[in-house]
């Protein structure tokens, strides 16, 4: 296994928990007053979340059951506009090489793939570079770069 | 027409560049069929039942003469000699080789067309009207905005994998020629009392097992907050799609299960959290793409041309052309004229590289340059001078493009069926060219006036027999092939879901039986009505018992 | 588990680059003509398809499948139209396919 980093951050080392949603585990994680990740499934319903654990979270793992499964994208958009999660953002799961600039581009930081995968990884995740929508990595879109540089600042969070 | 600027460009010749990557990767094994195939069908690259087949994208139906020629050129470099026009403004070429696709592209993407999102669970080719901007009763010229949704939803990162595939029709007009409500997202152009330009919202239509028709859950949404709309019903789409049943995962169903009143309020919800998002393109971007769609420079001429009427008066085929062929256009003294791509006998929707080249030179000549696609799959010149129309209807005749058949009962909608498609059940070729046969007559066809028959091979709907006033679908019964027969389809602004009438036929009970429902029809009809009033006249029952009486 | 597929069976696949559906032989080639499959049935089954199988891991063919055969004469055919269309080409284009003849590609 090995970890692709898409983002260049310094990436979290934190142990992973998987998440839960009662009070009680929320508070558990709030009182050991130390950084922790947490595991989501793409089953998660954003309605679900706590707010503050969310935040306050270092690292995201969102694992994907498989790669096909877009709910992922949209979660991991979700964190990241209506969370303001700006923790490390983690896909797992059988995501393939052929998506790393979307997963990217919806504000992941990092994959974990079989080593055998990590390079088409490291060269799709650079493979693009317009696009046609504003993103979570500050890509601008073209509908705006096309419009002056004063639109060139725009970032999306 | 929309041209490409460096980032398009760009854009496109880096997929290019991918697939040809994705393709070697596959050839050299590292990719194994399970990896690569949904790659493949993310550019439109299916397997059928002879060979590979290649979808390419005819963004919102319009071509120039430059493109169609290079779709010729496509058919007769790669494939053999033809391609098919589908239902969806695209086309489809039959033959290609896997090793060639790369190559294709490139093609392809030297003028300016793809094969992107032609497949795969994603945002589709965005349809409209194939009047667009050459008809009166439009309130705007729909495409710069499918042009807007195109980009926008182009490698989109957050809804390239969707429960299920997802397609958006457009319509500038309140005559509906793009069967919006039978689409995921329907767009209808209105304009307010103040006189802004927005839109009308529809969702949750489709065919398939279930077919729905798209319910309303926005009258008016402003131009500039098109696209921050449309990303909120995607994400509750993509969020809440079903994933466990693909039979059950396009959003037709959701909005079912929520009631469309609940999934508007959660759209509108969701929008209103990520409004004024730089989602929103700035006015001048949509500005730069209106002006791409400028009305074309025409001259207003005369109404009428002597000409056109004495050829009219003595040849009775160039009247049934005019007829029914040719409509007017915005500009006084032109038209739009309909190519039929349904010659009696031959296989609805394709064409040969040779008459592809033709219709590229006639829309030249006569055309402006331009060309459009219909869903009906039909090519149209959209601007050409109604005193040309004696030269043009000559040239259309001389190589078998002057059926004048366009709106009548042989203007058949087929799927490629069991000839051609993998997942078919039975074919539907042969059933429009024998209902063609049988109706082989244009005083007959005239006489029984507008009627839409719609033939698909199996349930997915691809030939919308659930919207066609006759409706043929194809099942498997024991191996053998059976064609139950719907009526009461509509595809148009008053969108019906047609109705199975009884138990199915074989190959020649169904022609039988649709020769049966037009007697009925043709005995029944009451001044000028046409086939669809009468039946909404008097139901299903006289029809059902004429057709199973016989038998 | 898909069930075993009951009768006599012949094994279809499309070969990778060019997409052509073939049959696999019974001198272990593919073939366009349905007349040179190998068949088999009930036991046999999972040697004739290790065997076709080998080419699909080598990258020369897509998805071999079973599908049901019949004897007419003194060869065995496809038995579903859907096969029997595979074999020929399209219905509406007798100038297109293997129906031409088997080296109709190569022509
Ligand atoms: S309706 Fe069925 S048979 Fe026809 S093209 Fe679509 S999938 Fe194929």
């Amino acid at each position: 296994m090995k970890r692709i980093n898409l983002t260049g951050r310094a990436l979290s080392d934190v142990a992973l928990t998987v998440f839960d949603q009662s009070p009680e585990a929320a508070q558990e994680l709030a009182g050991k007053n130390a950084p922790y990740g947490l595991i989501l499934t793409t089953e998660t319903a954003y309605s679900d979340l706590d707010p503050e654990l969310i935040e306050k979270a270092d690292l995201i793992a969102i694992d994907f059951p498989a790669f096909g499964d877009g709910r992922g994208f949209s979660l991991a958009v979700r964190l990241r506009k209506d969370f303001n999660f700006t923790g490390e953002l983690r896909a797992t799961g059988p995501v393939i090489p052929d998506q790393a600039q979307f997963l990217l581009r919806a504000g992941f930081d990092s994959v974990d793939t079989d080593d055998a995968r990590a390079a088409a990884f490291q060269k799709a995740a650079g493979r693009f570079t317009a696009f046609y929508q504003t993103d979570y990595t500050g890509n601008t879109s073209v509908a705006h770069t096309r419009h002056g540089p004063s639109q060139r600042e725009r970032k999306a969070s | 027409m929309y041209a490409y600027d460096p980032y398009d460009k760009e854009i496109v010749n880096t997929r290019v560049e991918e697939f040809r990557d994705q393709v070697n990767r596959r050839l050299s094994g590292e990719l194994t069929e399970e990896e690569f195939r949904p790659l493949r069908l993310m550019n439109g690259l299916y397997l059928q039942l002879h060979a590979y087949m290649l979808r390419v994208a005819i963004p919102y139906g319009t071509l120039s003469s430059v493109q169609m020629r290079r779709l010729a050129l496509i058919a007769r470099k790669y494939d053999k000699g033809y391609g098919h026009f589908t239902t969806r403004q695209n086309i489809q070429y039959n033959w290609p080789k896997l090793v060639d696709t790369p190559d294709i592209l490139l093609d392809l993407a030297d003028v300016e067309m793809h094969a992107i999102q032609t497949s795969g669970n994603c945002i589709r080719n965005v349809t409209t009207d194939q009047f667009s901007g050459a008809t009166a009763d439009e309130i705007a010229d729909p495409r710069p905005y499918a042009e807007l949704i195109r980009q926008w939803s182009t490698f989109h990162p957050e809804f390239s994998f969707l429960p299920r595939k997802f397609k958006i029709a457009i319509t500038g007009a309140p005559s509906d020629r793009a069967a919006v409500k039978w689409h995921d997202i329907g767009l209808v152009v209105r304009k307010n009392d103040a006189g802004d330009i927005g839109f009308e919202v529809l969702v949750g239509g489709g065919m398939g097992r279930t077919p729905v028709i798209a319910k309303t859950i926005r009258d008016f949404i402003p131009e500039a907050d098109l696209l921050g709309y449309l990303e909120a019903i995607l994400r509750v789409y993509n969020e809440q799609g079903r994933r466990d049943n693909k039979y059950k995962a396009r959003i037709k169903i959701l909005v079912e299960a929520l009631g469309s009143d609940t999934f508007a309020d959660l759209v509108e919800k969701e929008w209103q959290t990520t409004r004024h998002h730089p989602i929103d393109v700035p006015e001048a971007e949509i500005k730069r793409i209106e002006a791409f769609f400028a009305p074309p420079p025409l001259e207003v001429l005369p109404e009428q041309d002597p000409a056109v009427d004495e050829l009219a008066a003595n040849n009775f085929l160039f009247h049934a052309f005019l007829k029914n062929n040719v409509r007017p256009h915005k500009v006084p003294g032109h038209v739009n004229v309909t190519i039929s791509l349904k010659p009696h006998g031959g296989i609805p929707g394709d064409a040969t590289d040779a008459q592809m080249d033709l219709v590229a030179d006639l829309a030249d000549t006569y055309s402006l340059g331009e060309i459009r696609v219909s869903h009906e799959q039909n090519l149209i010149l959209p601007h050409v001078a109604r005193r040309d129309l004696p030269e043009l209807y000559e040239a259309l005749s001389r190589s078998g493009l002057g059926t004048a058949n366009v709106g009548l009962i042989s203007d058949i909608i087929a799927c490629p069926g069991l000839d051609y498609c993998a997942l078919a059940n039975a074919r539907s070729i042969p059933i429009a060219q024998n209902l063609a046969k049988r109706f082989d007559d244009i005083t007959r066809l005239q006489d029984i006036g507008e009627l839409k028959v719609k033939i698909s091979g199996c349930i997915n709907s691809c030939g919308h027999h659930h919207a066609g006033h006759i409706g043929i679908l194809g099942v498997d019964r024991k191996g053998e092939e059976v064609y139950q027969l719907l009526l009461g389809g509509s595809g148009a602004e008053d969108a019906s879901k047609a109705q199975i009438l009884g138990p199915g036929f074989d190959e020649n009970g169904i022609v039988d039986a649709v020769e049966t429902v037009v007697a009925v029809y043709l005995g029944e009809r009451q001044d000028g009505e046409k086939f669809l009033e009468t039946y909404r006249r008097i139901g299903a029952d006289p029809f059902k018992e004429a057709v199973y009486e016989a038998h | 588990m898909a069930k075993k597929p009951v009768g006599p069976q012949m094994i279809l696949a499309n070969c990778l680059r060019e997409g052509r559906a073939l049959f696999f032989g019974r001198d272990g080639a593919w073939h366009a003509e349905p007349a040179l499959a190998d068949v088999a049935e009930g036991d046999g089954l999972d040697a004739l398809m290790a065997k076709a199988r080998a080419f699909a891991d080598a990258n020369n063919v897509i998805d071999p499948v079973f599908i049901p055969a019949e004897q007419k004469d003194d060869h065995y055919y496809p038995a579903h139209i859907k096969h029997v269309m595979q074999a020929k080409g399209p219905s509406v284009r007798p100038d297109l396919g293997y129906q031409v003849s088997p080296d109709w590609e190569r022509r």
